[in-house]
């Protein structure tokens, strides 16, 4: 790849990450941030920001273009699928929005680095301009993210957010995922090369003792996304002084309203819900595994599996899956094995799939009880009664579910929000949007930005 | 139950008695279609979904056309010939999550099948000098009884060489916990390696890769190492279903040869399943004539790459997961056996394992896990 090595994640593979470096890097971001970063201000940080994602939205866009290119063979997603997914990721990047962002997370109030706080001027138009200050925040010195391997925007977002902080960031990536970051990383170092002073990307199998203990020792809050044993594993390492901010993995589902499922609107539902299993393939915490279908609506809810399966095949054509590993094709095909055995033998089973591939499958059954996806585009769609059918469908997975996508009337989608806040969703959304959260989402319940922070209350 | 599957297992028995095996590749897929079209006839739940795919005997012409079904599809469906009064008995599928195991029916005829194959097999894979019942061999297996685990086809399998060998000293040294799960009774296992080294008797010791490890743990914690007699066996079978720490095969067959004296060439891996009626074998005997056959200065490397055999009367095929077409010699895919010895239930059975193609064999790979996409681990929660 034609990119300088800015980062330990540019240097070949063969090369051999060591303590000293990650110590150096550490000593090194620390220095940069005290020089470049500290004196920036919210606003500069934001039009930065807002350039970058504007620069990744050209066609010609250098960066852009690498991951089209190389992404294919490094992430195993099809240029389709990252196009859409890095084109809904970087449209969310306007002052609007991040002033949105900055309103809901730290109201009017300023950094105590970089923003004008001296003079009293707030830099950041403030909900409620005539409240006193509550105080002034400030971002950790050194953020270090352990990120996951499966979809690149968390990472692309912890690197924004970590900037909006003004820290200095490390990221670990996961062996073998780390070129979006890079690529992400490099644009911000082409647009800002102080900037990207104050960052460090490197790659390298979790676990390693020596490395982590090394990047621990540097961190003031680290960030991880994974599994529950990662980050258990990555929490037990971290000496006490260390904030963590733990993301472990969640599930998510979609929810259609009989009142939806009618003619006039039934082909925009279809779409929106194969938008949301054709993003990322699935593979974030904000896919569907299960659409949950109403009965009784005018177009039933069978009817609605098989048109969604008509859909995947033409989505296939247009924006096709791409390769995934043999052993996610052989979890794909035995569920597959035994939905067909279970289709022959009951009426109200049914199962559509690709031919000769697994590049889609939908299966449509009775059974409410929540299936965990093989994902890769294979969705099970499962009529309910009502509301309360599906959420006895999910019982089992309280404080596990990330989203809900919804396709209901204004009104109902008003009221099962209700429900759905009540049961514990942290998120719901209209159905189409699933992995494209706004900037201002709280991910897992939680402010992304607010529990990065720390502040200084003034009662004066 | 019908007189012609009656007719084709005796026949099948008969095959299986040649010793060495053999059974040509046109005989072998005579056999199949001819068990498939009986099958079709006798077997309705297994018939409903060959129709389902449109794949009948008017439409399949080759063996590795016949229809195969998932091993889940033996936990909802009853897939036998044999009519309710003739089920005596059943095998269910291991495994301490299962919350329905899978259930694989037998009667007198289908069992007669079942251990004429894994009696053959076994003795062909075992070395020479203990294929015959000598009065100084000691068996031990490191199972409960059939009588405290009367669905276990493993253990019924046990039982079947224990009976073969009719060996006065022969011992089942696992138990059952309150829980149910299988546990070892260590002061038996003591005693009887403890009695074999005395008497330097040959010791065949069966028992799953988690009852290794079980014992191995013990021995490691008592510092304990015993030297059992020269060509003493051991034979090691089946996963480790969450009951104890995973080792890799190497690692395991490093470690019985540590605590146990057991050189690797003396060390038989099992692959089978409750689902179906025979076995595949990897190392032992077999393996090494093979290898020393098949090159003129056989290769005295211990960790020659694995692979599994089963008996002319079976078939693994390798299968591409993404487009169901066989794999070529090296590559991975899904495990799929065609096994003539499941006369009575259903001969083409596609399993969850991931197998890499060697030969008319496979490196075994192991369980596709569900749902645990890159790294998503709330199936483990």
């Amino acid at each position: 790849m034609n990119l300088p090595a800015y980062f330990l994640a540019d240097l070949p593979p063969e090369a051999a990450l060591t303590p000293a470096m990650v110590n150096a890097a550490c000593d090194t971001l620390r220095r940069n941030r005290a020089k470049y970063l500290l004196p920036r201000s919210t606003e500069s940080m934001i039009a930065l920001l807002c350039e970058v994602a504007s620069d990744w939205l050209q066609p010609e866009n250098r960066f852009r273009r690498l991951a089209l290119e190389l992404g294919p063979a490094e992430t195993g997603f099809s240029a389709a699928v990252l196009q859409s997914g890095l084109d809904a990721f970087f449209r969310e990047f306007t002052p609007g929005n991040f002033r949105r962002l900055l309103a809901q997370e730290v109201g009017g109030a300023l950094c105590v680095t970089g923003d004008d706080w001296r003079a009293g001027r707030e830099s950041v138009p403030a909900p409620h301009a005539s409240s006193p200050a509550p105080g002034y925040w400030r971002g950790p010195e050194l953020l270090v993210h352990i990120a996951a391997g499966n979809i690149p925007n968390p990472s692309l977002m912890s690197l924004t957010l970590g900037l909006l902080t003004r820290s200095a960031q490390f990221m670990k990536c996961a062996s073998g995922a780390a070129l979006l970051p890079r690529l992400f990383a490099h644009s911000i170092y082409h647009a800002d090369p102080k900037l990207g002073a104050c960052l460090e990307l490197a790659a390298w199998r979790g676990g390693n003792r020596e490395l982590e203990g090394a990047l621990f020792a540097h961190a003031d809050c680290v960030t991880a996304t994974g599994s529950d044993e990662t980050l258990a594993a990555v929490r037990a390492q971290l000496p006490s002084r260390v904030r963590f901010l733990g993301y472990g993995h969640k599930v998510s589902f979609g929810f259609v309203a009989r009142e939806v499922l009618r003619e006039e609107e039934i082909a925009s539902v279809i779409s929106r819900a194969a938008d949301d299993i054709v993003a990322w393939n699935q593979q974030g915490c904000l896919s569907p595994h299960v659409l949950y279908v109403e009965e009784r609506g005018a177009v039933e809810s069978d009817q609605f599996a098989q048109r969604l399966a008509v859909e995947l095949a033409q989505r296939e054509l247009a924006a096709p899956r791409g390769a995934i590993a043999t052993e996610e094709a052989a979890r794909i095909d035995s569920q597959r094995a035994i939905y067909e055995t279970i289709a022959a033998h009951r009426a109200d089973a049914k199962i559509w799939a690709s031919a000769n591939s697994t590049a889609w499958t939908v299966v449509f059954e009775h059974e409410v009880t929540f299936r965990f996806s093989p994902l890769n585009r294979f969705i099970f769609v499962k009529p309910v009664p009502d509301l309360p059918a599906v959420l006895r469908g999910v019982d089992e997975l309280h404080g596990r579910v990330s989203t809900v996508g919804l396709a209901a009337s204004p009104a109902k989608a008003a009221e099962l929000a209700r429900e759905f806040a009540h049961w514990g969703v942290p998120r719901i959304c209209p159905l189409g949007r699933m992995q494209s959260p706004p900037l201002t989402w709280r991910h897992d319940g939680r402010p992304a930005l607010g529990d990065l922070i720390l502040w200084t209350d003034i009662e004066l | 139950m019908t007189p012609e599957l009656s007719a084709y297992a005796a026949r099948l028995r008969g095959l299986m008695a040649v010793s060495p095996p053999a059974i040509s590749p046109a005989q072998f897929d005579r056999l199949a279609l001819e068990l498939f079209a009986l099958q079709f006839q006798s077997n309705p739940a297994y018939r409903k979904i060959c129709e389902a795919r449109g794949q009948t005997p008017a439409t399949v012409q080759h063996w590795s056309q016949i229809p195969a079904l998932p091993t889940a599809a033996f936990k909802d469906l009853d897939l036998t010939c044999l009519a309710p009064t003739e089920r005596t008995t059943v095998f269910h599928s291991s495994g301490t999550t299962e919350q329905r195991p899978s259930r694989h029916w037998h009667g007198m005829e289908s069992l007669a099948v079942y251990e004429a194959s894994l009696t053959a097999w076994f003795l062909e894979n075992v070395p020479p000098d203990l294929r015959f019942a000598i009065a100084d061999l000691r068996l031990i297996c490191l199972t409960p009884p059939p009588s405290l685990v009367p669905h276990s086809s493993l253990v019924h399998m046990f039982d079947v060489v224990r009976r073969e060998y009719a060996l006065p000293a022969s011992v089942f040294t696992g138990q059952l916990d309150a829980a149910g799960s299988w546990t070892l009774d260590f002061t038996s296992v003591y005693n009887q390696l403890t009695a074999a080294i005395q008497s330097r008797q040959q010791v065949i010791l069966l028992g799953t890769a988690f009852s290794f490890v079980h014992l191995l743990d013990f021995l490691a914690i008592k510092d304990l190492v015993f030297n059992l007699p020269e060509g003493s066996l051991v034979m090691e079978t089946g996963g480790y279903k969450n009951r104890s720490r995973i080792l890799p095969k190497s690692g395991l067959h490093a470690l019985i040869t540590e605590r146990l004296g057991v050189p690797r060439e003396q060390i038989l891996c099992e692959y089978g399943m409750s689902e179906l009626s025979s076995q595949a074998y990897d190392g032992g005997a077999r393996s090494l004539r093979l290898e020393a056959s098949g090159s003129s200065t056989p290769s005295p490397k211990p960790q020659a790459p694995s692979r599994f055999s089963f008996p002319p009367w079976a078939r693994a095929q390798i299968l591409s997961p993404e487009t169901g077409q066989g794999v070529g010699e090296g590559e991975t895919g899904l495990i799929r056996i065609l096994d003539l010895a499941n006369v009575f239930s259903v001969l083409a059975v596609q399993t969850e394992d991931l197998g890499v193609r060697r030969g008319d064999g496979f490196e075994l790979i192991g369980r596709a896990q569900l749902a645990e996409p890159r790294g998503c681990s709330l199936m483990n929660a």
